[in-house]
Order: C-alpha cells, then sequence, then structure tokens
C-alpha cells in the first residue's frame, strides 16, 4: 500500500517505509512527505501501529510490511529459468494474481506435486531416514527483503492449492537460522480450494532479519501448489550496528557437537554389569520348566513373565535388580543405536564413555545425511565427521553450505578421507561446491552407483572437461537443473553402460538432445527412467532413437517437441517400450488423435499419463484410454483446450468409476 | 529446417542463459503494479533533478472493430492490444493488432496480441531488460509464448517504442504495419515503414498450430524495423494500428497531432487521442470516402472505396523534459 498518489512509484521498493519517498514521485501530492514532516519531531513511529510509544528507547524502529525484492535459491521451479512464467523469480514483489485463484503463469510452482514422484520407477530412497523430521520439506525457497526487521508476521500467498508450507526460517544478523514457525499434524489438513493469504503464528523473537526461507511439503496436495508472494512484517531497528555487535557478543556458539567428556559415567554400585543371565541366576527365580525345553520361553512368556515381574516388584527391601542398557551386548546396543537420527546420536554420546565408544562406532555412519541439518552444518561438523565414517558408504550433504558455511576445502578433504568407498552421493543444491570439488568427487569415487547434483547451476558450468570421466559404474545420474557441457555427457554415458535412471530435466538449452538421445539409444540400453523435462530443442529423430530403449519404464517429454510433429515416433516408442508406467507428454502439442489411440492400444503398464495442454483431445480418446489402460493412476488433462466444461461432470465420473485420478483445469 | 520460432528461442534462451543469475534479482518496480491506464503526470516542482530526464506523458484510445462481439477489456481494443510500461531508465510503449484470419480456425486472434503485450509489459520491470533493444523486447516475449500450459496459437503485428531517459533517445521495432509517427513543429520528423509481403498480408509474429508450420506466415523478430532517433521536449509521438493509418490520411493525423504539442496536461492529451479514434473510427464505416486503404488498395489494382473497418488503437504520447 503506497501512498504516492496517482500510482507508478517508479524505483520506490515496494515497502511502506517512509523512506521509499524517492525524488521521483510521480504524485500530485506526495502524502508520504508530508507525513514525514509532520512526524520529524516525533519519535519516528511512523503510522503509530503499536499504541505504545516508548519513550525511553531512542532506536525505536516502525512498523514495515515489505514484499521480497529477489530470490537467492530455490530447490525446483516449473518453469525454465530464462522465463517469468511459472518460476522462482514471480515471487518477487507484490501479488499479481491474489486474490484470484487458479493457474497463472506469473506466480511460483515447484516440479512436483503430492506423492506420483514417489510412485515412479525413478523414486529413491532417503539416506539415513530417520534424521529427517515428520513433516519432511520437499522443497524450499529462499527470498531476501529490502529492510532489517524484528520479525512478527510472514504471510505467504497462495493463489493455487494453498497448503504446502511446512516451516518458515529466518537468517539472523549472527549467522544463524531460527525457525520461526513449524507446522504440526494439524495444520496440514488440507484447505478449501481458494487462494489464501496464509500467516500462521510466529515464534516471538527478537533477532533481526531479511532474509527467509520457506519450506514445502506437498505430497498431501491434490496438484501443483503456486505462490504469489511473500510479505515480510516487522519492527525495524535503525541502529542495526549496534545491534548486531551486541548480539554478537551474547550470542552462545550453537554447534551440534560439544567436546565428549573425559570422564565417564559411573557403574553400577553392585560391580560391574554382566551378562543377563548371570541377572537373572542371581534374582533366585525359578521358571516352571517342561519337560520339553523348546516350550520353555514360550511359557514362560504366557505363564510366569507376569508372576515374575510382580515377584520382583514387591521386594522391598534387597536392592532392585538392574538390567540397564549397558548389560546388552554391544552389537545389539549398536542396534539400537542405529534407529537413531545424527543429532539424538551425539546427545547419546555425551552420556558415559561407554555410550561415547557405541556412538561413535563407524557402523553407525555407513550412510550420512545432513540434509536435514542444512541450517547448521559447518565445516567443523565436516570434520568432526571424518573421524567417525571411515565406513561411509552413502553421502547426503544436500542443502548444506549456503552463506559459506561449509568450505570447498573442507569438503574436499572428508572425500579424499572418506569417499573411496562411497556408492551414493548426493549435493543437490550445495552452494560451496566449485569445479575443483567436482574433480575430487570424479577422482576419489570411483565406486559410485549414484551420484546426484541436482540444481548446482553455475555460469560456466560446474562440470565441465572429464571431470567425471573416470566413473564407470553409475546406475543414477541426476542432473536436473544443472548445466554442464555436451562432451562431458556424451562421455559419460559412454563410459556408464550400466546406466539405469537419468535425469536431465531444465538442461536441454544449449545441449543437443538428439544427440544425447542417440547416445543413449547406443551405450545405455538398460536405461529404465529417462526425464528431460522442458528440452526443447528434442525433435522426432530423438524421439526414434528413445524408441530403441526397450527396457524404459518412465520417461518424461514434457515440454519437448512443441511445435514439431512427432511423426510415427510415439507408435514407435510405445511398441517398442512395453514396460513404460510413465510417461508425461505435458505440452506436447504435436500429440495428434492418433496418437492417443495409439497410447490407448499400446499402453497396458501405464499407470501415470500426462496429457496437459495438448490440443483435441476428446473425451472419446480419453475414454478409450481409461477403458484400455488398466494399470492407470493418474491422468492429468489440464488446458486440454477441447475438454469443455460440460465434460467435467463425465470426468468426475470416469474418475470413480475406473479408480483413476483424473486432474483438469477450468478455464477461467 | 527452423521454423523461426525455435531458431529464435534458440538464441534468445542461449542468451538468458548466460545472464540467468541476474534475473533472480528483478527490479524492485514489482509484477503487476506498472503501467496505470490513465496518465502519468509530471511530479510536483520542488526536488526534481537536475538533468534533463524525459518522460512521456501518454494517454490511450481506441475502438473494437465489432462491438457485439467482444466486450470492453482494459488492454484491448478487440483484437488489438497495447500496453504502457514504466521503470527508472526508460518507458515503454506498444501495441500489437491481432491477424483477423484466424477465426476461421477457431483461434481468437485477440489472444496472441493480447499475451505479447502483457509479457512485454511484465519483462520491462526484468533485469535483463535493455532499454536500447526494443526487439529484444518483442523477442523474449515471442519466447515466453512456448512456456505458457494454456497453448496460444495465432498471429499479429507489433510495434515497441521505448524511450531511454539517460540519452533521451527513442528507440523503436516495428513488424507489420502497425506504426509510428512522431510530430516537431508542425512536420512529421519520423514515421515508420509499413512491412508487408504482399497486399493486406502485413508481417507478422506467429505461433501456428503443430504440424502447421511450413504453411503460416511466420516472421522472426529479427526481421523487425528498428529506427533510433533523439527527441526533444514537447515532440508528439502517436503509435497506432493500421486501423488509424489506413483511415486516417496523414496531412489530417498532422493537423491533429500538432495541436498537442508540448502539451502536459493529460486531460487535454486524452481528449485529442479520443477525437483522433473517433476520427478513424468515423471515416472508417464511411464507405464513400477515398481512405489511404483504398488508394493503397488501388495502386494494387484493386478497386476498393471507402473506409476499412478494424479495430483501432491509439497510443498519443508528448515528451516532457
Amino acid at each position: 500500500m503506497s501512498l504516492l498518489a496517482y500510482g507508478e512509484p517508479a524505483q520506490s521498493s515496494d515497502t511502506d517505509s517512509s523512506t521509499a519517498a524517492e525524488a521521483e514521485a510521480d504524485a500530485l501530492v506526495d502524502f508520504t512527505a508530508m507525513l514525514q514532516r509532520q512526524r520529524q519531531g516525533e519519535h519516528g513511529g511512523w503510522f503509530g501501529y503499536d499504541s505504545k510509544m516508548q519513550s525511553t528507547e531512542s532506536n525505536q524502529g516502525y512498523y514495515l510490511e515489505q514484499y521480497v525484492l529477489g530470490v537467492l535459491d530455490f530447490s525446483s521451479q516449473y518453469g525454465i529459468d530464462y522465463s517469468i512464467s511459472y518460476t522462482a523469480a514471480n515471487v518477487v514483489g507484490r501479488p499479481t494474481k491474489f486474490p484470484a485463484y487458479g493457474d497463472y503463469p506469473e506466480t511460483f510452482p515447484m516440479r512436483t506435486y503430492g506423492d506420483w514422484w514417489q510412485r515412479a520407477p525413478s523414486a529413491t530412497r532417503e539416506i539415513q531416514p530417520q534424521n529427517l523430521p515428520k513433516l519432511e520439506t520437499h522443497d524450499y525457497v529462499v527470498v531476501y527483503f529490502e529492510e532489517f526487521v524484528v520479525p512478527t508476521e510472514v504471510a505467504i500467498f497462495e493463489t493455487f492449492n494453498p497448503g504446502a508450507v511446512v516451516r518458515i526460517w529466518a537468517y539472523g544478523l549472527t549467522k544463524h537460522w531460527t525457525c520461526l514457525w513449524e507446522a504440526t499434524e494439524s495444520d496440514l489438513a488440507r484447505p478449501p480450494s481458494d487462494s489464501r493469504r496464509f500467516a500462521p503464528a510466529l515464534k516471538k523473537t527478537t533477532m533481526v532479519t531479511k532474509t527467509l526461507r520457506i519450506d514445502f511439503n506437498h505430497s498431501r496436495l491434490n496438484y501443483y501448489t503456486e505462490i504469489d508472494a511473500i510479505m515480510l512484517c516487522g519492527r525495524t531497528v535503525s541502529k542495526t550496528q549496534n545491534l548486531l555487535a551486541k548480539q554478537q557478543r551474547t550470542q552462545q556458539s550453537r554447534t551440534l557437537v560439544s567436546p565428549p567428556p573425559e570422564v565417564i559415567g559411573s557403574p553400577p554400585s553392585d560391580g560391574t554389569g554382566g551378562p543377563i543371565s548371570y541377572k537373572l541366576r542371581t534374582l533366585k527365580f525359578q521358571p516352571n520348566c517342561g519337560k520339553d525345553g523348546a516350550t520353555k520361553l514360550h511359557e514362560f512368556i504366557n505363564n510366569d513373565l507376569s508372576q515374575f515381574l510382580a515377584a520382583n516388584c514387591m521386594d522391598g527391601g534387597e536392592t532392585p535388580p538392574q538390567i540397564c542398557l549397558t548389560d546388552l551386548p554391544f552389537e545389539i546396543l549398536l542396534r539400537i543405536l542405529s534407529y537413531l537420527d545424527l543429532k539424538s546420536l551425539f546427545r547419546v554420546g555425551q552420556v558415559s564413555r561407554t555410550f561415547y565408544d557405541i556412538s561413535t562406532h563407524p557402523l553407525l555412519y555407513a550412510e550420512l545425511s545432513l540434509k536435514p541439518y542444512w541450517h547448521v552444518a559447518s565445516s567443523e561438523l565436516l570434520c568432526t565427521l571424518a573421524r567417525r565414517a571411515t565406513m561411509l558408504r552413502k553421502l547426503d550433504l544436500s542443502w548444506c553450505g549456503g552463506f559459506g558455511n561449509v568450505s570447498p576445502t573442507e569438503f574436499k578433504k572428508f572425500l579424499t578421507q572418506r569417499g573411496d568407498n562411497l556408492t551414493h552421493l548426493r549435493l543437490n543444491s550445495c552452494k560451496f561446491l566449485n569445479a575443483s570439488c567436482i574433480e575430487n568427487v570424479g577422482i576419489v569415487c570411483d565406486n559410485l552407483i549414484e551420484l546426484s547434483l541436482r540444481n548446482c547451476a553455475t555460469d560456466p558450468p560446474l562440470l565441465n572437461f572429464s571431470c567425471l570421466a573416470n566413473l564407470k559404474n553409475l546406475e543414477r545420474l541426476d542432473l536436473f537443473q544443472t548445466y554442464f557441457e555436451t562432451e562431458l555427457l556424451l562421455s559419460m554415458l559412454e563410459g556408464n553402460r550400466k546406466l539405469k535412471h537419468l535425469n536431465l530435466a531444465f538442461c536441454g538449452v544449449s545441449v543437443n538432445m538428439d544427440n544425447v538421445a542417440a547416445h543413449l539409444a547406443t551405450y545405455n540400453t538398460q536405461l529404465i527412467s529417462l526425464d528431460l523435462w522442458k528440452a526443447h530443442f528434442l525433435s522426432a529423430r530423438g524421439l526414434q532413437s528413445l524408441a530403441r530403449l526397450h527396457q524404459l519404464e518412465e520417461l518424461d517429454l514434457g515440454w519437448c517437441l512443441r511445435e514439431a510433429s512427432l511423426g510415427d515416433g510415439l507408435f514407435q516408442l510405445l511398441s517398442n517400450c512395453p514396460k513404460l508406467k510413465k510417461l508425461f507428454l505435458s505440452a506436447v502439442r504435436g500429440t495428434t488423435e492418433r496418437d492417443l489411440m495409439h497410447i490407448a492400444a499400446l499402453g497396458k503398464n501405464l499407470e501415470q499419463l500426462d496429457l496437459m495442454g495438448i490440443l483435441n483431445i476428446t473425451h472419446e480418446r480419453v475414454y478409450d484410454i481409461l477403458v484400455h489402460c488398466p494399470k492407470l493412476q493418474l491422468l492429468d488433462l489440464s488446458f486440454c483446450d477441447n475438454i469443455m466444461d460440460r465434460d467435467f461432470q463425465l470426468l468426475a465420473d470416469w474418475s470413480r468409476q475406473f479408480n483413476v485420478d483424473i486432474k483438469s483445469s477450468r478455464h477461467h | 529446417m527452423h521454423s523461426s520460432l525455435s531458431w529464435t528461442s534458440r538464441v534468445i534462451s542461449r542468451a538468458l542463459r548466460s545472464s540467468f543469475s541476474t534475473l533472480l534479482e528483478t527490479a524492485t518496480g514489482g509484477g503487476g503494479g506498472a503501467a496505470a491506464k490513465g496518465a502519468t503526470k509530471s511530479g510536483a516542482g520542488a526536488g526534481s533533478s537536475s538533468s534533463p530526464r524525459p518522460r512521456f506523458v501518454s494517454v490511450v484510445c481506441g475502438f473494437a472493430k465489432d462491438n457485439l462481439r467482444h466486450k470492453y477489456k482494459p488492454g484491448k481494443y478487440g483484437e488489438d492490444s497495447w500496453f504502457k510500461a514504466s521503470t527508472a531508465s526508460a518507458d515503454v510503449m506498444g501495441v500489437a493488432d491481432g491477424v483477423g484470419g484466424w477465426r476461421s480456425y477457431g483461434i481468437d486472434p485477440g489472444e496472441f496480441s493480447s499475451f505479447l503485450m502483457r509479457t512485454c509489459e511484465r519483462l520491462v520491470q526484468c533485469s535483463h531488460f535493455n532499454p536500447q533493444r526494443p526487439v529484444n523486447l518483442l523477442a523474449y516475449s515471442y519466447c515466453e509464448l512456448m512456456e505458457q500450459k494454456k497453448p496460444i496459437l495465432g498471429s499479429s503485428t507489433a510495434c515497441v517504442l521505448i524511450l531511454n531517459r539517460e540519452t533521451s533517445t527513442v528507440h523503436t521495432a516495428n513488424i507489420g504495419d502497425s506504426g509510428f509517427i512522431v510530430v516537431r513543429e508542425g512536420q512529421v520528423v519520423h514515421k515508420s515503414e509499413e512491412q508487408q509481403h504482399y497486399f493486406n498480408t502485413p508481417f507478422q509474429l506467429s505461433l501456428p498450430p503443430p504440424g502447421h508450420g511450413p504453411n503460416v506466415l511466420s516472421d522472426s523478430p529479427e526481421s523487425a524495423d528498428t529506427m533510433s532517433f533523439p527527441v526533444r521536449d514537447g515532440d508528439v509521438i502517436l503509435i497506432a494500428t493500421d486501423g488509424v493509418f489506413d483511415n486516417v490520411p496523414e496531412d489530417l493525423m498532422l493537423q491533429v497531432l500538432s495541436e498537442v504539442e508540448g502539451e502536459r496536461d493529460p486531460v487535454k492529451l486524452q481528449m485529442t487521442a479520443n477525437s483522433l479514434a473517433l476520427m478513424a473510427r468515423t471515416l472508417s464505416l464511411n464507405s464513400e470516402f477515398l481512405s489511404p486503404f483504398a488508394l493503397s488498395a488501388r495502386r494494387n489494382n484493386i478497386q476498393a472505396r471507402g473506409g476499412k473497418p478494424d479495430d483501432i488503437t491509439v497510443v498519443l504520447a508528448t515528451v516532457a523534459m
């Protein structure tokens, strides 16, 4: 809400601050300047949103509402990065569509929704899943604003399928992230399908911030969620520098690790813990044993256990017998602790020497995931973990290292020490990666089966020359939204004949995808899943090459081949790849009615089919597909302009009849 | 065979890809806030900057050809569309005329032109907007077509004009038969050229239905006619679609435009724009009058007479320093 009359605040930021009145105000009357002059004598409490004027505080700020100034990072977006349609850049500034509800290109949707990607052949398992919180984060966006404020409210304007926000983080002056709000189970009940201004109650805090990170979990959503704008409201502080110094002085450093105690917990007074049987013997308990030894335990549990427990509870005089954790054999303890998440594991290690020894055993660090701890991951943590993780097999450092917390040198050291047996490595959105880190990966980790480098797009590309050419055992390669040099990819394809899963989403701009497809057909015939989202320049020739991948179960050709006609490429693909379970043809506008007939005829195993935005789909073809594809679970018919409004009821009926989730959109 | 769209977008996306990281930090103007429909008024005198920073005082008026079919929607007149946008470094205006022939294929011709103009408006606020290259603006807007979920087909002409405040120069790009005219001291100083393949078939940006690419006339943004020239205080600039240029003879236009030279009152400017649009409309419906369209038809051996009924869009601006 600007106070400049007659619109067009030419270069002022979208804030309500009195400092926004710039010299170029195109206003008949500059109300803001008037008010400013009026209030000069007063404390600077602009508009006095709070009635309490604290005359003692000389640096009392004013209440400020501001919209996003820029986007620092995001994990995924629907559109391609140079576009302004369906991309993260649309979060910037005032809401453009709110309070309208619908699927608009001027908003920010993420790449996935629901659990369909987890049900696809290309789904992966999380590394060290016990680390994940109950409502895990699937996607995030990091935005910054113009002015530092003490946050009192964060409002997120959702214009399509609301309900995905699960956490709000703020980055303080002391370079630490604080979670301002976290969703509970009740918050995730799906809200009504209407646009909403989502402003949950934030934790009371005195931190000062202008950078926020919003976490999303869309597993319960029906379709894509879209965000129009984010607003940060709070009280400014004018003496930011003083505050910073004060906060740094009073700040206690928080780390995940505290040094383990040298001296150790006290052993029980009646001697060292012995084996269980010894304990049982000292209890003077005689179970009833039958002749048949096999039934002893079963009988004991059924008949005598309660008696045993009762008998032993009643003892008043003697010290009650203890069976404690440390009595258990080492291997059992290890097994128990293997269910713990990393944070708890470190805490357990502080209990006693014994527990420290157990909790630092390398077998507990065979799988390591710092993704849920992205906000505290640091070089020191990596250093500590390097000491323990001598048998490291799977490593996930996704999302870590933003704002310089992890240094590339430390990462390379870690990798050199512990990386040679790595089979799975995930470095999604790692901001500390540079070309030499990738080279290191290529040199050290030659046993890699899975390599995931999502969202590592830099200019010039990280992946260049022959940095990963040494990897020969890859089965899964994920380069979602990461640029690479084509020669590197082609040589990697030639080298990794066992490749099963390949994700090249958003990479198709400067890459000749037909060439890549031809390579795949020649060298990687075991390919099971392939994602070529937004590979604009794939042509029918490339599609024909893909038809030679007979093991293909999942193919995402969204937004490819747009203005070209497919020829008989789709027919060949469907005939030669009978195992195809997931086929995405979003916006492949060259799909003809004959192609749809082929899908119905040949797509016996199809489970997920996306036909968004395809022209000339009639409901007869849809019915055909529903009848002839018995395993179909998902059918996306959004923006198919031939499906008229009167057909929506029909679609709903079919959805029930065939047990298929049919997505469709109403025209606005 | 490279269709123009595919070639254009390859070039554009490579160029944009190299600066993609700056795309994330778009200008602070905010997406939809720009381009108010009214006039921009000169600011209060106190605190004005010392160096001459020109700006447009601009107004819009127009009529749809067929009032029954087209309810009034802001930003469009029938199949014509226009936009205005403003940043710290530039003032931008543009018009686009949807080619009506698509209606017989079941495609709404106004959709393409409207999309083109709305996207130009949004793109002006992006960080990679270059105030000296209106062709880029058109090309980026054209590329955005490929990224829409809703299939948009059709074609249109386009004319975009950017006033670069730093250098007080105007850069223009024109494809097709829309155009602009600049009047100073009672004389036409600059005028755009009509681009036509043959009579009544202007150059056009188009997105044909898939598979029909070779059959459809499609010109790439690179074929736009570009001009750059300095402007002075008081210059009158008119951007209009062919509904105006085909119906109103040039001397009549000159007469009307020279009256508002140096005019800074948007209300008076609006009155002139209204009268110009009304003039065009009246003449277009007149079946006896020898309009510029009729004259040009006769030059092509077609016996035509009277005005040409068409959508009319008038964007009238004066330069104020």
